[in-house]
């Protein structure tokens, strides 16, 4: 408009000014000019920087970061739709299940696709009556904008069901029934609960291994999670183009473990009983292990904790926590679980005490320092650099042959054995045993030895290591050298799992022995072995001798030095503890086990550790069926098979009873025997009545079971025998073992002649030979 | 200009319409002059007896072109990253496309009778244009509030009208007008700085109760833009800038963008944002945009091949669409996008030059460099280079007003053209 004012004159004017050449420069400068000059500005800046900086991003994201991020999109894309494995069953060494996971489900929902409050509400106040949880949380849940929320995992079946009318309803009265669904999940059992916890280990809900196998063999374990990959799109339906390609789960390998469940079960069994008896307060180890491969058949932490609650304390040990201070109580209770978890076999050292003697021996008598003749003198106390080491008898055991110095498990003479080898001969030793290294077994967290470091030991240092104090191993490591002292001198590598076999059952991987080395010589290990075995024969049950086997043991009890604080009732903290194995001849299965800080009234191994040992001995060697060698004393307490008698001539059923070891009551007035009792095939202690009847009317004789408990075998034996009963001997009978448990309970009425079944324990309460 | 004629400085576009004027004068003397038609019609006006039916004819053809394919284009590209969302939303994949369609064919007939408009006309239009345009910005604020509490749209039965899409427009228009107007005072602050803090400054008032910050920051852009090339000094431009970057500071300490700001927590963290946070969920469209352009990779995915359009990255069609758009054409594909928007823009403004005044340049640069702020901003924020803050891409995204409201636009472009071509004749 304002252009249309100007005059002509102003036109011709600029005109002739603008067209000028000469004036072209000063036009420059001209508004028009400028104009043009900053609209190219303008072009210039949109179309280079900004488009440029645009094409330069997306060059970065398409070629650059292009494979990565295709990468996760297609994660994202499949992500969904991941078919989880089945976790691998663990077995025993016999196909026991220890763990197993079984077909569970999670409720999941995608809250974007609720349309209203109402229908949140209603989901919300289903699912929260359903699977128990928080309606304000579930109510949150359904607000978030994603595809994705998982509402609870691993429901049962039960609730599943009920999960299921759930979503029928929403979809009829909401419209809404496609939000909420169910995803396979798996969850872990473990049948047996405390069984062997320690060295199976729990998943977690995740299905990750977190202790023990589980975590060691996770990788096999886990398996593989599958796919479907026919692309899904966010709500988890397929897309409607072809792209399809399965890509099933595979399940976990199954792993078969060295375990033997029996022998577990027996050996936890006895330590819970072990523990419970001594008041110990710092759990017990005991660990069984095939002495000549390495293969583990029992390793207890006891007392165990319930795998299919890892996460639930001991009710004493809640009970402190609770009462602490708020910001402690984390802490207390992470610290009180890892403690729970903790396998002692193989993660916490000890002193071995006087069960290291063995070692000490061996290496002396390898090394040809000492022979069956040499003698040691013991006067109860021993000067080293000034320093006065004492024997565990003050009066001293006199001059004693190495034969005998072992069985006192004499301080003093091991003292000297120890200074004949040498200081550096023992610390070669000590390292060929395995003590210096990790054994190498296949559990999580395996501890280092703590041992005087090269230069590091002095003389007072070396002397009460010869007999095993003042330095720290791990109780697999002490298991490992003995079972080397037994089978002729091979260390070898203790292993827990025997095979890994894939779901259908082809096997993946098996383990065998692994010998390491040989530290001593075959004729060594055969000479300890047959003085252990005097040992044992020598103080019957405080160095653990089993009835109708030979076994060669050492007990032990050491001083737990440095602990921080003293916890039990006595001057120090002590562990009882005993290795052995058996039999003498050709070792099967070697045995370690110990309690930590007993608190009762006593806690020398040979009272504490050894009746235990011998326990669980009198049924494992058994179940491994060892052939047995009774001697004399032992033969009175084994049973015999009651022979047929009935339907005999009285006479002659006489004469056949007694033909068979066994002394008769006659019962009626008859001829010929009607029936008998004990029957035919039952086991009777050899010298045991047989009642036999030859009429009916006298079978209704009766008498009242007496108390056996408390008594040795041969008052329980004469008890019976005035009762007319007949008894039947289990457990340890010959190691001056009393009655601990009776079949028939005290006042029962019962038939003469019936056969009461008495279990006896080993009770050791004299001869401190450790 | 008319009150200081002296000082007027005339160049070519103004010597020819001046010159063109007299020669009509001339030739028609009885013809009413101070009046200027509604509707300019070309073939009375070239000396060629062109006729009507013939489209070349007075309108850019190169422009017209490169807006139809951008037409095409996007309404193809448009389909395909919504057929999903829609199947599944609305229960019918063509849901977005036939609107979509419906919307291109009124901005069509709108873009054809704009560009038989005189454009001329549009400078007494500007105040009212201006005034409707806070009317609008003030009514919105008064309806009651839609989705999440924010009010950006007025309802109006068929589709919806962005309040800010009309001030956008009208800020164009405005300083088009004031700097054709006061060309040679620009370089005062009081003709330049003043309006400009003015104009911006109250509309961004607004805008921020809304809230609608993408659309203070576009209308910021082509507040500078327009005063820069209507000739305000270099100097205040910075000065400018400076002020700028301290209000924002300014609001962000005081909380005034708190909606803004829970947007941006989640700028550039979309990558590393865990699963099941807060976070994870608030940059989920970004990172699934993100995910997309990658996947598309050099060469792309192939048409309708994408998979991030399921559901994924929420509402494709809209903001994020040219994220489908590289995931199935690949970074050759975006480049060949890109490439048809800068001939777009560098068309645009080039015509823009040919006009035969001010007013017309000005308009014409304003417009088209609308055009191309959009493209930059849109595809910055989608590759989370700038926060996530909804700014839709022209002739791709979907949205009825936006897209009348641009395709009118262009018919004033078109308008412009038809009178830059006559000076060439």
């Amino acid at each position: 408009m304002q252009e249309k004012k100007s005059s002509p004159k102003d036109f011709f004017k600029r005109f002739s000014k603008n067209s000028t050449p000469k004036t072209a420069k000063h036009a420059a400068k001209g508004p028009n000019q400028r104009l043009r000059q900053r609209a190219a500005v303008l072009i210039i800046v949109i179309l280079v920087i900004g488009f440029g900086a645009t094409l330069l991003r997306l060059g970065l994201l398409t070629v650059v970061q292009g494979s990565d991020l295709q990468e996760r999109a297609v994660d994202q894309q499949l992500a969904d739709t991941t078919l989880t494995a089945k976790r691998g069953t663990i077995y025993d060494e016999s196909g026991n299940v220890l763990a197993e996971s079984a077909s569970v489900w999670q409720v999941v929902m995608s809250p974007i696709n609720f349309k209203n409050d109402e229908q949140r509400a209603a989901a919300a106040k289903g699912l929260s009556e359903i699977l128990g949880v928080d309606y304000d949380n579930v109510y949150e849940k359904t607000q978030q904008k994603s595809y994705y929320s998982v509402v609870k995992r691993k429901v049962e079946a039960e609730q599943r069901d009920k999960v299921i009318e759930l979503v029928n309803m929403l979809a009829k009265e909401y419209d809404c029934g496609g939000v909420i669904s169910l995803l396979d999940d798996y969850k872990r059992y473990y049948p047996h609960s405390t069984l062997a916890s320690s060295v199976i280990g729990f998943a977690g809900a995740d299905e990750q291994g977190l202790e023990g196998v589980e975590f060691q063999y996770d990788k096999y374990l886990s398996g593989t999670p599958g796919r479907i990959v026919t692309a899904q799109n966010a709500r988890g339906t397929n897309m409607p183009f072809a792209y399809e390609q399965n890509i099933d789960s595979q399940d976990g390998d199954n792993i078969y473990l060295t375990i033997d469940q029996n022998i577990q079960e027996i050996c936890e069994k006895y330590m819970l009983e072990g523990i419970q008896t001594y008041n110990v307060l710092n759990k017990g180890v005991c660990i069984a292990m095939d002495v000549n491969t390495g293969a583990i058949k029992a390793m207890v932490t006891s007392p165990g904790y319930d795998l299919n609650s890892p996460y639930t304390l001991p009710e004493a040990d809640q009970k402190v926590i609770d009462s602490l201070p708020e910001r402690d109580r984390e802490r207390a209770e992470s610290e009180a679980l890892s403690a729970m978890w903790r396998n002692k076999a193989v993660s916490d050292t000890y002193m071995p005490g006087s069960v290291f003697k063995m070692c000490t021996a061996s290496m002396a008598l390898e090394e040809g320092k000492i022979n069956d003749d040499s003698t040691f003198i013991c006067n109860g106390s021993i000067v080293i650099k000034d320093k006065e080491i004492h024997c565990h008898t003050l009066a001293g055991h006199g001059v004693e042959n190495f034969t005998l110095a072992i069985c006192n498990s004499c301080n003093p003479a091991f003292i000297q054995i120890g200074q004949l080898v040498g200081m550096q001969k023992f610390r070669d030793y000590y390292k060929g045993f395995g003590f210096a290294d990790k054994t190498g077994i296949d559990l999580p967290g395996e501890s280092d030895d703590t041992f005087w470091a090269e230069g590091a030991m002095d003389e007072v240092d070396f002397a009460v290591a010869s007999f095993g104090q003042n330095f720290g191993i791990t109780p697999i490591q002490m298991i490992t050298a003995c079972s080397a002292v037994a089978n002729g001198g091979y260390v070898v590598q203790p292993y827990v799992v025997s095979k890994i076999t894939d779901a259908k059952g082809n096997v993946v991987k098996s383990y065998e022995k692994k010998i390491k080395r040989q530290v001593i010589s075959k004729n060594t290990s055969k000479a300890i072995s047959e003085i252990l075995g005097y040992n044992t024969q020598r103080s019957r049950a405080t160095a653990g001798y089993v009835a109708g086997y030979r076994v060669g043991a050492k007990t032990g009890t050491s001083e737990k030095i440095g602990v921080i604080r003293k916890q039990s009732v006595f001057e120090e903290d002590y562990i009882a503890s005993i290795c052995g194995f058996a039999p003498i001849d050709d070792p099967q299965i070697v045995m370690l086990l110990f309690f930590d800080t007993p608190s009762a009234d006593k806690y020398y191994g040979s009272v504490v550790a050894s009746p235990v040992f011998i326990n669980i001995m009198t049924e494992v060697l058994p179940y491994l069926e060892i052939k047995t060698d009774y001697s004399d004393i032992d033969v009175k307490y084994l049973d015999a098979s009651a022979g047929d008698y009935t339907g005999l001539e009285l006479k002659e059923a006489v004469k056949k009873v007694e033909a068979d070891g066994f002394t008769c009551s006659i019962k009626g007035n008859g001829d010929t025997v009607v029936s008998q009792l004990p029957l035919v095939s039952s086991k009777v202690s050899h010298g045991g009545n047989i009642v036999l009847y030859t009429d009916d009317a006298s079978r209704s004789e009766t008498v009242t079971v007496p108390n056996f408990y408390g008594y040795t075998a041969e008052d329980a034996n004469y008890v019976a025998s005035q009762y007319g009963l007949n008894i039947s001997f289990k457990g340890a009978v010959g190691s001056g073992g009393t009655c601990s448990a009776q079949d028939i309970a005290m006042g029962n009425i019962v038939q003469p002649g019936t056969v009461i079944t008495l279990t006896f324990s080993a009770v050791a309460s004299e001869g401190f030979n450790d | 200009m008319a009150s200081s004629p002296k000082n007027k400085m005339l160049f070519r576009g103004d010597l020819n319409r001046i010159y063109d004027e007299k020669v009509r004068q001339k030739k028609k003397p009885h013809r009413e002059q101070d009046r200027e038609r509604f509707f300019v019609r070309p073939v009375r006006r070239r000396e060629k007896n062109a006729k009507w039916f013939d489209v070349g004819m007075g309108i850019d053809l190169p422009f017209c072109i490169i807006i139809l394919i951008l037409l095409i284009v996007g309404t193809i590209m448009m389909f395909s990253a919504s057929y999903a969302f829609a199947f599944y939303t609305q229960e019918d994949s063509f849901y977005y496309l036939k609107r979509q369609i419906l919307f291109i064919i009124v901005g069509i007939i709108g873009m054809a009778v704009l560009s038989f408009f005189n454009y001329n006309k549009l400078h007494k239009a500007a105040p009212i244009v201006m005034g409707a345009a806070y009317f609008f910005l003030l009514l919105v604020l008064v309806l009651p509030s839609g989705e999440g509490g924010v009010k950006r749209w007025i309802p109006l039965g068929i589709f919806n009208i962005q309040p800010s899409e009309i001030a956008k427009f009208a800020v164009i228009l405005f300083f088009s007008h004031w700097c054709s107007k006061y060309y040679n005072k620009m370089q005062l602050p009081k003709y330049s700085i003043l309006p400009g803090v003015i104009v911006f400054g109250s509309i961004s008032v607004l805008l921020l109760l809304e809230p609608h910050y993408s659309g203070i920051v576009i209308i910021g852009v082509l507040t500078v833009i327009m005063l820069y090339v209507g000739g305000m000094k270099t100097k205040y431009l910075v000065v400018g800038g400076i002020a700028l970057g301290v209000i924002i500071l300014l609001l962000a300490v005081t909380g005034g963008l708190s909606y803004a700001m829970t947007r941006m927590d989640g700028w550039g963290q979309a990558l590393s944002a865990e699963r099941g946070t807060d976070l994870w969920d608030s940059t989920w469209q970004t990172r699934n945009s993100l995910y997309a352009i990658g996947s598309g990779g050099f060469w792309g995915l192939g048409l309708g091949q994408s998979r991030q359009k399921y559901l994924y990255l929420p509402e494709p069609q809209n903001d994020f669409i040219f994220a489908i758009v590289v995931e199935e054409l690949g970074l050759i594909g975006a480049a060949i996008i890109l490439l048809i928007f800068a001939l777009l823009v560098w068309r645009g403004i080039t015509l823009s030059l040919r006009a035969k005044d001010k007013f017309g340049k000005l308009l014409g640069i304003g417009l088209t460099s609308q055009i191309g702020i959009q493209v930059v901003l849109n595809i910055l924020v989608i590759t989370d280079w700038l926060p996530n803050t909804g700014i839709s891409l022209p002739f791709f995204s979907y949205g009825g007003s936006s897209l009348i409201m641009l395709l009118a636009q262009m018919g004033i472009i078109l308008s412009i053209s038809r009178t830059a071509n006559i000076e060439r004749q």
